[in-house]
């Protein structure tokens, strides 16, 4: 309906709306070249030019190698390590010191593109099994960031779409499937087909319901849908738009990565269910330049989504407040090695009860059945954790105890995020002085560079720093390597541990 | 063809059996409370004795192992070997009856200790927390720089230089941590008689273990006292370290040149003291509590051992619907007929 409202107005009356915005397009009759050019000239044109003005494919091109000046002074080959020191440190920075709300139990639901297109070998060595590796790497990194979190894979293939792996939170669960679906790219899963996205949104939908185990959902997780998109088109058995609406309604946020060109439709989902303007470019949609663009787009989505200002309000003028989730912290079990030769007493060994289900009454899940009714003896050989309630056993967490119904999970789980809550404060540099305080970094030990006095080296003393980075609040001085660990690694502030 | 294939076979394998260097770490708690304790059963001197032993014979095993001492107490965490300033001591540590290394190992680590024992004597401060995660933190920065670095670099302009070339090379395999100049293994002991688990600080310390974690660091601990760290425990079973709980430590240098003395990529082939179970206990926001069963704030997850209105880390109030039906003491219902027994489990649950 929106669509065609649009088409309507800008027919007839070519520069009431969008004049503001872009003055200078013309305009033509007909709807639809109209909402293309108003989008390009508005929005895309700028980002394609270049520093001098030109368009980016009518620079010269640059070849790394040139950066590189081949002259015999010192001063350039110095400004390029300084450069690169500072390159890192730009990095650091992108990680805002000021804590904001993140959903941080997410369930995301990643789709793959299985359709013709994806055998294309414009991706060594095809697009598919690039996107697999990839996709194996994301989700270790995704479970490493986000450990209380729940992830499903679909593959989309022959217009309609395939469960590759359920909604679950083990990660190498994941993997194992993605493996098979690599090792049978040729003969059974080869790419074929067109792809659906209405299918695969709908089966998305249907799999975000599930909450950690539960179907009632009663806590604010983030429910998200990663689509890895190589086709052009879709084929869809109904109304997309309907789906479209029905994703909006379920707060179910779509983000894209395409791996050919930009897509209408694509770029619609993703507006629309993350709450963008119309015909804005979003973060949520990315076209890939080559491999490793598309690894770093990918990579993106690890990090928990802020949440947005709309949701913001929406929860403060709903005013009830958010939920709070009782938890348990089991104890773990750890397997003893037991001889029962000549104890003809203990030689029975008891069944243990495996109680977690991971895979929600899936066949994985009748495998491992044992019951332990003795608590005291405990000779299993797998590790398994007690529920502090009813001291029953499980042997995968995070999940709900079978028995009581308690949520459990490890502590460690949860404190992997405490660094998105509580931020460590960014280092700052120490001016360039003749002589300075510290002479040697407070966590590594190395030595520093002594102060320069000024003017002794002329012409080199503006690419020079102090190489101390300064702690406001211990005041001890690290080197750069020390300040990139402690942010990006460590979290933590060894001088402030210290006091 | 036989005998072409049979010499790559035998080169291959003996490409395998490379020896790298192993970086150890030790981390010594001295906290006054905690040896004060069992001083009738050994002394931080009897400890340092076996400690100096074990260094020894890590340095023993290959030639260019290396190791690092750090001392913790309330008051602050401090290096003590390497030594920043150690040119008067190399300087006389020729002697005929010792390797050299060994001895500039031991007397750093002897005088520094004694210095440090004598300061914290005048400064000690009752009630104040430990700052073992500081010590950790130290520890792992430096592993980070013997990890990455060559370690011949001492100052940083050099390092700069290495590091840019490394950065380099990140790029290009897109594989950040598995690249390292040298290829060198590190681990990390911490001696603790430290039997109160609240003085610990648990964020921090959780920082720790997932740095250390990701840096392939094994976190092994030797707790002494009477009482197991739950903390510590987290610490060595999270990392893949050994956790021992030696309640008899007269015979500690046994338990250090055996089951501390394995490097950890040798650990699944040889049968170690097990475990005991390890309580994966969390530390409550509020009052720094240990807890089991605990609430969660869903925005922030914070950790709560009772229930506020508002969260104390982001602020944000809870639903108070939920309180209500958290705080509702269980009622024991009379039995009904077998019909109701499923409602009567989906109301245990939201209990």
């Amino acid at each position: 309906m929106d669509d065609s409202d649009e088409e309507y107005l800008s027919g007839i009356t070519p520069s009431s709306r969008f004049s503001s915005i872009v003055p200078e397009s013309p305009r033509s009759k007909e709807g639809v070249s109209t909402r293309t050019r108003a989008r390009k000239s508005g929005t895309t044109d700028d980002n394609l030019k270049g520093n001098n003005g030109g368009y980016s494919w009518e620079d010269e091109y640059q070849r790394s190698w040139d950066i590189v000046k081949d002259d015999d002074q010192q001063g350039s080959f110095e400004s390029m390590v300084q450069q690169i020191i500072e390159n890192r440190k730009k990095k650091i920075m992108k990680n805002p010191a000021t804590p904001f709300q993140r959903g941080i139990i997410r369930t995301l639901v990643i789709v793959i593109d299985g359709s013709n297109s994806m055998a294309e070998k414009d991706l060594r060595p095809t697009r598919l099994t690039l996107s697999l590796n990839y996709c194996i790497d994301f989700i270790i990194e995704f479970f490493d960031q986000n450990p209380i979190s729940q992830l499903g894979i679909v593959l989309m293939r022959n217009g309609v779409a395939h469960l590759v792996s359920e909604v679950s939170g083990s990660p190498q669960y994941h993997i194992d499937k993605l493996r098979q679906l690599k090792i049978r790219q040729h003969n059974k899963f080869e790419p074929s087909g067109d792809a659906s996205l209405q299918n695969a949104l709908e089966m998305a939908r249907a799999l975000l319901k599930f909450n950690f185990g539960t179907t009632s959902n009663n806590t604010k997780n983030s429910k998200e849908v990663l689509m890895i998109y190589g086709s052009l088109f879709t084929s869809d058995p109904g109304d997309i738009h309907k789906t479209i609406q029905s994703l909006v309604k379920d707060e179910i946020k779509v983000s894209i990565i395409g791996l050919s060109a930009q897509v209408a439709i694509c770029q619609e989902i993703v507006n629309r269910t993350n709450h963008e303007p119309k015909l804005s470019r979003s973060k949520h949609y990315g076209v890939i330049l080559n491999e490793s663009h598309f690894k770093e787009l990918l990579m993106d989505f690890v990090t928990p989504l802020a949440l947005t200002e709309k949701e913001k309000q929406e929860e403060a003028s709903l005013n009830n407040g958010v939920p709070i989730i009782k938890m348990g912290f089991p104890s773990k079990v750890q397997p003893i090695v037991t001889s029962t030769i000549g104890n003809t007493d203990f030689t029975v060994e008891f069944p243990q009860l495996n109680a977690s289900f991971p895979t929600q009454g899936s066949d994985e899940s009748k495998d491992v059945v044992e019951v332990n009714t003795n608590t005291t003896l405990l000779s299993s050989t797998t590790i398994g954790y007690q529920c502090p309630q009813c001291k029953s056993r499980v042997t995968n967490l995070p999940t709900i105890c079978p028995v009581c119904g308690l949520m459990l999970i490890l502590s460690t789980h949860l404190a992997r995020s405490y660094h998105h809550l509580i931020p460590l404060a960014p280092y700052k540099e120490v001016p360039i002085a003749e002589s300075y305080d510290s002479e040697y970094c407070y966590g590594c030990q190395l030595k520093f560079p002594r102060g320069v006095k000024p003017g002794t080296h002329p012409g080199v003393l503006e690419s020079m720093t102090s190489s101390r980075y300064r702690c406001f609040k211990c005041t001890n001085d690290f080197c750069i390597n020390c300040d990139v660990f402690v942010h990006e690694t460590l979290h933590n502030c060894p001088g402030c541990e210290n006091n | 063809m036989e005998a072409i294939s049979d010499r790559l076979f035998n080169e291959h394998t003996t490409d395998n059996l490379q020896d790298d260097p192993s970086l150890l770490t030790i981390i010594l708690d001295v906290s006054p409370s905690g040896w004060f304790k069992i001083q009738n059963v050994i002394s931080i001197q009897d400890v340092v004795k076996s400690l100096i032993v074990y260094l020894n014979s890590h340095l023993s095993l290959n030639n260019s192992n290396q190791v690092a001492f750090l001392i913790t107490s309330p008051l602050k965490s401090k290096f003590l070997y390497p030594k920043l300033d150690n040119s008067n001591i190399i300087k006389d540590s020729v002697s005929k009856d010792m390797y050299r290394q060994f001895k500039i190992v031991d007397d750093i680590i002897l005088e520094e200790l004694n210095q440090f024992l004598n300061e914290m004597i005048d400064k000690i401060e009752n009630n104040k927390r430990s700052t073992l995660t500081g010590a950790i933190s130290l520890g792992l920065t430096y592993t980070n720089r013997m990890l990455t670095l060559d370690q011949s670099i001492l100052t940083t302009t050099a390092s700069a230089m290495t590091t840019t070339s490394l950065a380099n090379s990140n790029q290009n395999s897109s594989n950040i941590t598995s690249s390292s100049s040298t290829s060198m293994k590190s681990r990390m002991l911490i001696i603790s008689a430290n039997d109160d688990d609240d003085e610990l600080t648990y964020i921090p310390l959780m920082n720790c273990i997932f740095a250390a974690q990701k840096m392939k660091v094994s976190i092994d601990v030797a707790k002494l006292g009477f009482k197991n760290s739950s903390y510590l425990q987290q610490a060595s079973d999270a990392t893949n370290g050994i956790y021992l709980h030696i309640e008899n430590p007269k015979g500690l240098i046994q338990v250090l040149s055996t089951a501390f003395f394995i490097e950890p990529n040798l650990r699944p082939f040889i049968i170690l003291p097990a475990n005991s179970n390890v309580n994966y206990r969390a530390s409550c926001f509020i009052t720094g509590k240990a807890v089991d069963i605990g609430y969660v704030c869903s925005v922030c997850l914070c950790i709560m051992s009772k229930l506020p209105e508002k969260c104390p880390a982001c602020n944000s109030e809870f639903d108070k619907k939920i309180i209500e039906q958290l705080n509702r003491v269980p009622q024991i219902r009379k039995k009904r007929k077998l019909e109701s027994n499923g409602n009567g489990n989906n109301e245990n649950n939201n209990n």
